[in-house]
């Protein structure tokens, strides 16, 4: 079933509304509320959320006998609608970041009142994820993120099999994120990172998207899914093992490494260029033996610039 | 008085972006600072510093030992920001006052706001100046965090303006350059005033009064200089007295009345009114009895979007 989370009207166009999905039996609340495109230039969530939705109402139309959705599901592929449309991270109209409003408010601004609408809807399920991407520059590996879990968190992320799964404190800078709100609420909260805005990263897609299939299988919201074997193992990360190399030098940095590879100690993993002499300034080498989980995609570095990160397995 | 930079960074291709400040020494006392352009749609605390600029300049041509102790002038931390008519960070798509207290290495906004701290850092009173966005205009007033109000009000008071806005812990930003100067010992003083992408010529020498006057208390100034004369004393505001005005629908906001003037309870504050047809949609009234101190510059709004506050009277005067 597909219903309008919210209804708003605007300016000079005509209203616009935030449409959701509401698959499997029904229920006074989701177990599992998916929730992407916070900003609207995160698109590989988008995707995802789209096609697993397809995917969900394929099982209940019975065009996979052998699964049974038993409990409810509510997906949400895109919060920031104009912003997808627009293609902007932030709230077209007053650039602002609807991650950065939560709780919100009915009262309030625009992005607070959209804020308040999409955590009434999803504080209750048991199993919340909001998927993102780094920005446009940066690639990050598929990923689970863990802000300040509690311990039966970490169990959990692991049902998702993605191959790293990192943990940060609770920042001041997260009190106002869906992310903080719904962690006030009984049940557990997980955020996804994945591969970088403004593109569909098709093989980070495939993936997390069989991972979210697999984990609402392990959670016995989906009856019937093979769980498989675990092709890869899953890394626990936490911020002292992540090793960061930033720019020395600003120039044009070019890479043919991919994100999820292992990598040794000194293997060069790119080039900075001097963007107006043309010659190589620096070789970018990783700083440790370890996990290649994210590196940047936008050639153009200003010093000080984040290139990548390697992450020591513990 | 001299013009330095105090924060420079390799650019892509070629360029360096510097930021610059202007420096008036004088003795030993007090050091004082003036913060302003963090966001790049803010010009009035820029035009603050100008005005500060011609006086301090003229000050010195007749009575060269009238300054006693020193004072600095960041009249455009946002360089990229101000040349290119974005608020945020250009390229890093960042609000420069979410990245405080930063650091010293990593990227520019962290770097940025690293040098700032630094550079600011043991300075008796900051005033880092804002001008609120393009869609609200401001009276000008200073916000302080409760947090901080036993040693900043009573500075406040005399700095010839308006209003003062005391903000509950809660309600506050940790990351803004004010909340990381006052936790580590720099008072520093948030002054919000006019409205963004504008210059309100006489809201910037109200407030020019008010720091000569303060810095001249602090004896940053010698005590026979003169300075303009002190005619505005704040009101005070806080989270039980603020009334927040927002839209019901969507439309264009028409306003009635006008900025900093006394409203009624039930008064027509503006109307919202649609392109397309000639009735109203929405009437905007006055809530309580009280003061009229933001109001919607900007006049497209959605459901939601802030139009005014209204301040209602509780007799107090600072």
């Amino acid at each position: 079933m597909i219903r309008d989370l919210l209804c708003m009207t605007a300016p000079v166009r005509e209203g616009f509304d935030i449409p959701c999905h509401e698959i499997g039996p029904k229920s006074s609340h989701p177990a599992a509320a998916l929730v992407a495109g916070l900003h609207g230039d995160e698109i590989n969530g988008i995707f995802i959320l789209s096609r697993l939705a397809d995917f969900l109402n394929s099982v209940e139309a019975g065009k996979y006998p052998e699964l049974r959705l038993v409990r409810r599901v509510l997906i949400i592929p895109a919060v920031n609608v104009l912003g997808v449309n627009l293609r902007t991270r932030t709230w077209p109209f007053d650039k602002t970041d609807i991650n950065r409003m939560f709780p919100g408010s009915t009262t309030g601004e625009t992005t607070q009142r959209i804020a308040y609408a999409l955590l009434e809807s999803t504080k209750r399920a048991e199993y919340r994820i909001d998927i993102h991407t780094a920005s446009t520059d940066f690639e990050e590996i598929p990923q689970v993120r863990l802000h300040g879990p509690s311990d039966t968190e970490r169990e959990t992320a692991r049902m998702f099999g993605l191959p790293a799964i990192m943990e940060r404190s609770l920042s001041p800078v997260f009190t106002t994120t869906l992310m903080a709100s719904w962690k006030v609420w009984p049940g557990e909260s997980f955020v996804l990172r994945v591969g970088q805005a403004g593109i569909v990263q098709l093989d980070h897609c495939q993936r997390v998207f069989r991972s979210m299939v697999q984990f609402l299988g392990r959670v016995g919201v989906l009856e019937g899914v093979q769980i498989a074997a675990e092709d890869e193992e899953v890394c626990f990360f936490n911020k002292a093992s992540a090793f960061r190399v930033l720019a020395e030098k600003a120039g044009t940095f070019v890479s043919d490494s991919h994100v999820g590879r292992w990598v040794r100690a000194g293997q060069e993993l790119g080039y900075i260029y001097d963007s107006f002499g043309g010659k190589v300034i620096e070789k970018v080498v990783a700083p440790v033996a370890g996990l290649l989980t994210g590196i940047r995609r936008h050639p153009l570095l200003f010093e000080g610039d984040l290139i990548l990160r390697v992450n020591r397995k513990s | 008085m001299r013009t330095e930079t105090f924060f420079t960074i390799e650019m892509p291709y070629c360029e360096r972006m510097e930021t610059r400040r202007t420096i008036f020494s004088g003795g030993n006392g007090p050091r004082v600072a003036v913060v302003a352009g963090v966001h790049g749609d803010e010009l009035e605390g820029l035009y603050v510093c100008h005005r500060l600029a011609a006086w301090l300049e003229e000050m010195l041509r007749s009575s060269p030992h009238g300054l006693r102790g020193s004072i600095e002038l960041y009249p455009a931390v946002n360089t990229l920001g101000l040349d290119t008519l974005t608020r945020g960070l250009p390229v890093f798509d960042t609000d420069l006052n979410r990245a405080f207290p930063g650091s010293d290495s990593g990227p520019l906004p962290a770097r940025l706001a690293a040098a700032l701290m630094k550079a600011l850092s043991g300075s008796a009173l900051v005033v880092d100046i804002h001008a609120s966005n393009i869609y609200l205009r401001e009276i000008p007033q200073v916000r302080i965090n409760q947090e901080f109000d036993d040693l900043l009000v009573p500075v406040a008071r005399h700095m010839n303006l308006d209003l003062i806005w005391l903000h509950s812990a809660a309600t506050v930003l940790e990351t803004t350059v004010a909340h990381s100067l006052n936790s580590s010992g720099t008072p520093c003083l948030v002054v919000e005033m006019g409205v963004g992408m504008r210059i309100t010529p006489e809201y910037c020498d109200q407030l020019v009064a008010g720091m000569l006057a303060v810095w001249k208390e602090m004896g940053v100034l010698a005590p026979d200089i003169s300075v303009p004369e002190i005619s505005h004393t704040p009101l005070i505001a806080d989270d039980s007295n603020v009334h927040y005005l927002n839209a019901q629908t969507s439309g264009m906001f028409i306003p009635a009345a006008s900025h900093w003037t006394d409203v009624h309870r039930g008064e027509l504050l503006g109307t919202i009114v649609s392109p397309f047809r000639g009735d109203t949609l929405s009437e905007v009234r006055s809530p309580v009895d009280g003061i009229l101190f933001s109001l919607r510059e900007y006049p497209l709004v959605y459901e939601g979007s802030l139009m005014a506050r209204v301040m209602s009277h509780k007799g107090v005067r600072a």
